[in-house]
């Protein structure tokens, strides 16, 4: 079954870094923020809302289009799948990205969200979340049954009550 | 421990900026962060290298120290600066720790300790981009009358958006009140002890720091183990619950349910307004979002949304103010101010004005009484009449205390220390080491707590917390003694690392060992224990290098006069217990 990262709830975002830690040291051995693959931007300091700048998964990705050397190709799922061996690094593809989710690393690869569900098992507050869409990336629509009011979860459940139970952040 | 062996990347060098010269130049130290690993440890000392016998705390050649530690930047809550600097409010160890971006920003641009000397002679603001270091005038926006506003300016002028942080200053620390703070990105303060007046002395409107640059692990797999873990143990357990729900005001209640809630200058112990500036209250009426310190799962940072009419027209504005216990009670329940919109609008006022709130609020409240005894008249105030709940006239006299128009407000821009040593009222005037209390009356281990505290903080030792169980059980003094003892060597070796005190319980001993080793460096329990006891030998060395003595500990009687959550304390008790601490500390 095909997933891919949704920033489902970007107003909870308490700007705390740690999604973009995670995915740097999970892809790159590093302690930084460098070569994150999720972006955590403030436009007016914290005293405005944070963005968060992540690859959107695209059903029909523009910045594989944007390739000349075919680096990119379709993922299962939405988004893209880069192929370093062939990626030189010209840039192409971040101009096609109109979400401005990707970089060049120091090596001159692109850096681009691989969907690969790191980042929202250390968010503290529901910001990201992993979905399940069709294999064309296309949003599923199941069959639901009766809709329960779930938000908020429950005004009265502690942080703990919330999160304790969740899947633990152990990497893979 | 040879310098080859210690694989700690980065944590070797200091760097100096010189504001009389306009220069700046790096030193390799691995000597230092060898013994002292990082925070206070290595600001301790090199305050003790830099300190010349005699230099006052506003002196250009007196330097003002940041420092970061090992685990700043590389696991989660571990967010904090120290700030080393000679205290213009008391004369005495001016230590202040501060949130925010700056850990991270100074950890990335590779510098985590810095020196700043000198004074420049018109405003300037240093930007650190990387190992970039730049001065660059700041006359334009000396003079605003906002520290928020500050951080504005500068966010258009300089680069690395959402990698950096502004501290600055407000008029406060421009017009030298001797307890200004710096504001941290916004939300977050280096409040305590006056690090704003030296800021302000040294001409230093801002200093802007951005970084990103990579620390590596030598044992990444091992490193992000332990991050998992930790990252849990913060988000998962109860034992950060409280900052990650109502925060640190969730304590107004609780303190005045305990009778140790200072109201009206301390001349009583609860409040019949608590209720009204709970906790509760602000969250459930003004709390809007919360944010979080870079690299703190935890958004302990409670933003309130004050939405204020300013016409009959149905014209509004929206104010966001961060608020916290100790806010609420210096300026509600310490100044009677029983409404919570009123609370948040004299917040806004101090953190415009750039001064340590709760400084402002004793001072305020020891004014008050003053009048109210009739010690001084309309003639000092300039026709303020200040009354317990006034809101409007508490505005007016933080503009004017800041403002400093004749003698007695300039006394009070110098402390309530100060202020009441010109005026009278020492009796009443709740300052213990020359700084004004925080928001506890528990009893014998928050008052000894605060006198012996190295900065007379109840961040050093918790004494509050000593009370709270001896209400519960009593306690002999001297484990209460012991208790205060055993914590502030605890606490400076957190301030080492530099993590943020919420999560104190989340880095036990047990949990700082394997943090240290995941990014190859060793140390025991008995290492780290010593090294708790070492920076209390050294601060106190430089405490009395800076003048202060024991002996000369003044215990306000009001202290005395108001029952506590443990009872009447008798002063003759304070004493001996101060004794005990000395016995036991060998001071
Ligand atoms: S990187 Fe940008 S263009 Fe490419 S799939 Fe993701 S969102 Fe679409
Ligand atoms: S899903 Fe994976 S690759 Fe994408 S931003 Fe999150 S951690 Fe990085
Ligand atoms: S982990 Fe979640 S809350 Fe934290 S910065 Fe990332 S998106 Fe925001
Ligand atoms: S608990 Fe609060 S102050 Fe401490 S690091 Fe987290 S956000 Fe900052």
């Amino acid at each position: 079954m095909a997933k891919r990262l949704k920033v489902a709830n970007p107003a909870r975002c308490i700007g705390c870094y740690s999604c973009m830690m995670a995915c740097a040291r999970t892809w790159y051995d590093t302690i930084s923020l460098k070569n994150s693959r999720i972006d955590i931007q403030t436009k007016g300091g914290i005293e405005t809302p944070y963005a968060q700048i992540v690859c959107h998964a695209c059903i029909d990705p523009p910045c594989m289009r944007a390739c000349p050397l075919g680096a990119l190709t379709k993922r299962k799922g939405g988004g893209v799948n880069l192929n370093e061996e062939i990626c030189d690094g010209c840039g192409n593809c971040i101009e096609a990205c109109i979400m401005g989710a990707i970089h060049l690393d120091a090596e001159k690869k692109a850096v681009i969200c691989k969907h690969c569900g790191v980042c929202p098992k250390f968010c503290p507050h529901d910001v990201l979340e992993m979905i399940e869409v069709e294999d064309s990336g296309e949003i599923k629509v199941t069959d639901t049954g009766p809709v329960e009011d779930t938000n908020p979860v429950s005004p009265t459940a502690s942080h703990k009550e919330l999160y304790g139970e969740k899947e633990s952040g152990e990497e893979k | 421990m040879t310098t080859e062996q210690y694989a700690i990347p980065g944590l070797t060098n200091v760097l100096y900026i010189d504001l009389t010269s306009q220069s700046y130049h790096i030193e390799e130290r691995p000597d230092l962060y060898e013994k002292y690993l990082g925070g206070i440890g290595i600001a301790t000392n090199l305050m003790l290298e830099e300190y010349k016998e005699g230099t006052g705390p506003l002196d250009p050649e007196m330097p003002l120290i940041l420092s970061t530690g090992p685990l700043s930047g590389v696991y989660p809550t571990c967010t904090k600066t120290v700030a080393l600097f000679r205290s213009p409010l008391n004369g005495e160890l001016g230590e202040s720790y501060a949130g925010g971006h700056l850990a991270m920003s100074m950890r990335y641009s590779g510098y985590e300790t810095i020196v700043i000397k000198g004074a420049s002679r018109y405003p300037v603001y240093v930007a650190v981009h990387d190992d970039k270091v730049t001065f660059r005038d700041a006359s334009s926006i000396w003079h605003l009358s906002s520290a928020i506003d500050v951080g504005k300016i500068l966010r258009e002028v300089e680069p690395g958006a959402g990698r950096r942080s502004i501290i600055r200053i407000g008029p406060a620390g421009e017009k030298g009140i001797t307890y200004a703070s710096v504001n941290v990105d916004t939300y977050r303060h280096f409040g305590r002890l006056g690090l704003g007046t030296v800021f302000g002395a040294k001409k230093l409107k801002a200093l802007l720091i951005s970084g990103n640059r990579e620390i590596k692990s030598p044992e990444h797999k091992a490193y992000r183990k332990t991050v998992s873990m930790l990252y849990d143990t913060i988000v998962k357990t109860g034992l950060t619950e409280k900052y990650h729900n109502l925060g640190t005001s969730e304590n107004i209640l609780v303190l005045n349910e305990l009778k140790g809630l200072p109201t009206r200058n301390l001349q009583e112990a609860s409040f019949e307004g608590a209720e009204t500036i709970s906790g509760e209250v602000f969250a459930d009426k003004y709390l809007i979002r919360r944010v979080s310190c870079a690299g703190c799962p935890i958004g302990c940072v409670h933003i309130a949304m004050l939405k204020r009419q300013f016409s009959k027209a149905h014209e509004y504005e929206t104010l966001n103010i961060s608020y916290d216990f100790e806010l609420i009670y210096a300026l509600g329940s310490n100044l009677g101010v029983a409404d919570p919109e009123a609370v948040l609008e004299l917040i806004d006022a101090c953190e415009k004005a750039g001064v340590d709130i709760i400084s402002m609020g004793v001072v305020l409240a020891w004014a008050t009484e003053m009048q109210q005894r009739g010690k001084i008249s309309t003639q000092e105030t300039i026709g303020l009449k200040l009354s317990w709940g006034d809101k409007a006239s508490y505005l007016r006299a933080i503009e004017l205390v800041v403002q400093a128009p004749n003698e007695f407000y300039t006394a009070l821009g110098k402390g309530v220390d100060y202020a009441s040593k010109k005026y009278g009222g020492e009796e009443f005037a709740v300052q213990l080491g020359g700084l004004e209390i925080p928001g506890y009356h528990t009893g014998l281990g928050n008052t000894l707590g605060l006198s012996v505290s190295s900065r007379h903080s109840h961040l050093d030792n918790a004494g509050y917390a000593a009370d709270q169980a001896a209400f519960n059980r009593p306690i002999p003094d001297e484990k209460i003694v012991e208790y205060i003892i055993e914590e502030e060597d605890r606490r400076s070796v957190l301030n080492c690392m530099v993590a943020c005190l919420f999560a104190r319980n989340v880095y036990t001993y047990e949990n700082i060992i394997l943090a240290l080793k995941s990014i190859g460096i060793e140390r025991t329990e008995e290492e780290l224990k010593e090294l708790g006891k070492d920076i209390f030998r050294k601060k106190h060395e430089l405490k009395k290098k800076f003048g202060f003595r024991f002996e000369n500990l003044t215990l306000p009687k009001r202290f005395f006069e108001t029952a506590s959550t443990t009872g009447m304390l008798e002063e003759e008790r304070v004493r001996k217990a101060i004794e005990m601490y000395r016995e036991k500390r060998g001071v």
